[in-house]
C-alpha cells in the first residue's frame, strides 16, 4: 500500500511539472517590443505615454504625425501582454473601452487589428506613424524599435514582458 | 483522493496541450492563408491608397473593422471616407405608484452612432434616435420621433489643438459628454434628473463651434473645451438649431484632468453663460458652474456631479436666483461570477427657489436610486432600479420599479 501512495505522489508531481513546463513553454517568450513607421520621430517613450498610445488618449506623434495603432488579434501573447500590463484591462473592458471612446467623439476610429506579425509589419511599412507590439524575437534588424522608460527589449527593467 | 488528484492533473495537462496545439494550428493556418493571398495579389505599395469610395463598415467591438478578417494588409490601408456605423438601444419594463401611470413595457431610444474619417485629420461624427412618442406619428398619432442628437465635424491640428463645429452635447456636465444616448454604456437605468433628456436645468445640446485637446501636463493630463454658440431657445430644453434667437451668443469652458498616476480619476469643472429670452422684457442672464469628481474604475465606481444656475434678470426689476442641483453615484463591481453583477445607488438632489423665473416649471426634487446591473454578455446587460423620489410642493413619495435590457449593436 505504501508503494502504492509512493508511486501515486511521484506521478501526481510528475504530472505538474510536466504541466508548469508547458504553461511555462506557452507564456514565455521574448520581450514585447514597441516597433514604428520609420518616420515616427522619436525614439523613446514613457511607459505612461505607451499607455495614453494605447487607451487613444495620444493621437499624434511629436511634429503632429497621426498615430495608426495595429495591434493583434484576441489570442496573441502581445495583445494579452499589452493589454494586462499597459491597460490593466481583460478583453472585454479593452473592446467596452474603445466603443465608449468612439461614442464620445474622442477618437474616429480603434486600433487596427493585425492578424499576424507579418500583416504588422507590412503596414508598419507602409503607413506613416504607425506602431505594432512586436514580440523582441520576431522583429526584423531594419525597424524601428523605441524604448521604454529609456530601457530595450532585453534589458532589465523593461516593462514589457 | 490521489487518484482523483491525479486525474485532474492529467486533465489539466491534456487541456493545456490541447490549448497550445490549437494556437499552433491556428498560427500556422494564419501564415499558409497569408501566403497564397501573397500569391494571388500585387505587393502592398509604398505609398497610401488612393481614395475610394465611401464604404459602410459596421463598427467592430473590438475597435477595428471586422471586414479585415479576411482581407491583406494592402486593404487595410486607410480609406476616405470611411463610414462605420454602431446602435444602442434598450427595451423597458415599469411599474410606479404614481396616479395616473401605467405599469407596462415602452421601447428606449433608438440610437444610431455615424463615424466618418474624411481625411486623416478630419472627422464626421453623428448621433441619430428615434423615439417613441405619443404624438410623433402621423396627425399627431404614437409614433417614432427622429431626431439628429449630435453632428459635429472636426479639425485635428494635434492632441493639444481641435476645432469643430455642430451639434453637441454641452460639455458642461461629465455624464452629459460620456454615456450621451447609449443606455448600455451607464450602469444605471436612467440618467440623474439634472441632465434628463428633454430637461431644462443643464442645456443638453449646444449649438456652435468649439476648441478642444489634451496635454500631459506632467502626468496630470489636462482636457478642456471653450466653445461658443446660439442661446439656448425660447423653449429651455432644446438648443436654437434653427438659428440664434438674439444676438448674444452663449459660451462655455472647462476643464478637467485624469492624473495618470490615479487612474480612473477624473475630477474637473465647467462655466457657462447665456442669455436666455423667454418673452418680450423677460430677459436673463444665466450663469453656470459645475464640477465633477468621477473614479471610473469599478471597484468602486464613484461619480458625483454638482452644478449652480444664477439667473439675472436684465431689466433688474426680479431678485438674482439660485438654483442648485448634485448627484452622487456609487456601484460596485461584485468580483464573483465572472464580475457580471454590479449593484449601485444614487442619491440625487434638486432645488429650485420660487424667484427663479426661467426654471419655474422645473421641479425641485430629493431621491434615490438602488439597483443591480447583470451584464447578459459583452454587449447586453439587464438592469433591475427600485427609485423613491419626492417632488414638492405636496413631497408626495413616488416608488417606482423598472427593468431594463440595454445593448449596443
Amino acid at each position: 500500500m505504501r508503494r502504492f501512495i509512493r508511486f501515486v505522489i511521484m506521478m501526481g508531481l510528475l504530472t505538474a511539472c510536466c504541466g508548469l513546463l508547458l504553461e511555462a513553454q506557452g507564456t514565455s517568450g521574448g520581450d514585447i517590443a514597441v516597433v514604428v513607421n520609420a518616420d515616427v520621430p522619436i525614439g523613446n517613450l514613457s511607459f505612461d505615454d505607451v499607455r495614453r498610445l494605447v487607451l487613444g488618449d495620444k493621437q499624434y506623434w511629436p511634429g503632429n504625425l497621426r498615430v495608426t495603432l495595429l495591434l493583434r488579434a484576441p489570442v496573441a501573447r502581445e495583445r494579452d501582454v499589452v493589454l494586462r500590463k499597459v491597460c490593466d484591462m481583460n478583453e472585454a473592458q479593452f473592446r467596452q473601452y474603445w466603443i465608449g471612446k468612439v461614442f464620445r467623439a474622442e477618437t474616429a476610429s480603434g486600433p487596427k487589428i493585425v492578424y499576424s506579425n507579418d500583416m504588422a509589419l507590412s503596414l508598419l511599412s507602409s503607413l506613416s506613424g504607425s506602431m505594432a507590439f512586436m514580440d523582441s524575437g520576431a522583429v526584423p534588424r531594419n525597424l524601428k524599435v523605441l524604448q521604454i522608460d529609456g530601457k530595450l527589449p532585453g534589458q532589465q527593467g523593461y516593462p514589457l514582458r | 483522493m490521489w487518484k482523483s488528484s491525479l486525474l485532474l492533473c492529467l486533465i489539466l495537462q491534456t487541456g493545456e496541450t490541447s490549448v497550445q496545439e490549437l494556437l499552433a494550428r491556428i498560427e500556422a493556418l494564419e501564415k499558409r492563408v497569408q501566403e497564397l493571398e501573397a500569391e494571388r495579389r500585387p505587393p502592398v505599395p509604398p505609398a497610401p491608397a488612393p481614395p475610394a469610395p465611401a464604404s459602410l463598415n459596421a463598427g467592430s467591438h473590438n475597435g477595428s473593422d471586422p471586414q479585415q478578417a479576411a482581407l491583406p494588409a494592402a486593404a487595410a490601408l486607410p480609406q476616405y471616407p470611411s463610414l462605420e456605423l454602431r446602435g444602442f438601444s434598450d427595451i423597458d419594463f415599469s411599474g410606479s405608484d404614481q396616479k395616473g401611470t401605467h405599469s407596462g413595457f415602452s421601447e428606449g431610444q433608438f440610437t444610431l452612432h455615424l463615424v466618418s474619417a474624411l481625411a486623416p485629420k478630419v472627422n464626421f461624427f453623428s448621433e441619430i434616435t428615434l423615439s417613441a412618442r405619443r404624438d410623433a406619428g402621423l396627425g399627431g398619432a404614437p409614433g417614432f420621433n427622429p431626431e439628429v442628437e449630435r453632428a459635429i465635424v472636426r479639425f485635428d491640428q494635434s492632441d493639444a489643438f481641435k476645432v469643430s463645429f455642430g451639434r453637441y452635447h454641452t460639455p458642461i456636465n461629465w455624464w452629459n459628454t460620456t454615456y450621451h444616448h447609449g443606455q448600455w454604456l451607464q450602469t444605471t437605468v436612467s440618467r440623474p434628473e439634472m441632465v434628463q433628456f428633454g430637461g431644462q436645468f443643464i442645456p443638453i445640446h449646444f449649438v456652435g463651434a468649439q476648441i478642444e485637446g489634451t496635454m500631459p501636463a506632467r502626468g496630470l493630463n489636462l482636457n478642456y473645451n471653450a466653445g461658443v454658440g446660439n442661446s439656448r431657445g425660447p423653449i429651455l430644453s432644446r438648443p436654437a438649431d434653427f438659428g440664434p434667437t438674439n444676438n448674444t451668443k452663449a459660451w462655455l469652458a472647462n476643464l478637467s484632468a485624469r492624473p495618470s498616476h490615479a487612474r480612473g480619476l477624473q475630477f474637473g469643472g465647467s462655466v457657462y453663460q447665456d442669455r436666455i429670452d423667454l418673452s418680450p422684457g423677460q430677459n436673463f442672464r444665466e450663469w453656470i458652474t459645475s464640477g465633477h469628481l468621477v473614479w471610473t474604475r469599478e471597484t468602486p465606481e464613484v461619480i458625483a456631479e454638482i452644478a449652480n444656475v444664477t439667473h439675472r434678470d436684465l431689466a433688474g426689476l426680479l431678485p438674482v436666483s439660485h438654483s442648485q442641483a448634485f448627484y452622487i453615484q456609487s456601484a460596485y463591481r461584485l468580483p464573483v461570477a465572472n464580475r457580471v453583477w454590479k449593484p449601485y445607488y444614487r442619491y440625487e438632489y434638486i432645488h429650485i427657489p420660487k424667484s427663479d423665473v426661467p426654471f419655474r416649471t422645473v421641479p425641485s426634487l430629493s431621491g434615490s436610486t438602488i439597483g443591480i446591473r447583470y451584464d447578459l454578455t459583452e454587449f447586453a446587460a439587464l438592469k433591475f432600479e427600485y427609485r423613491n423620489f419626492r417632488r414638492p410642493p405636496d413631497s408626495t413619495r413616488v416608488n417606482s420599479a423598472f427593468i431594463q435590457t440595454s445593448f449596443t449593436f
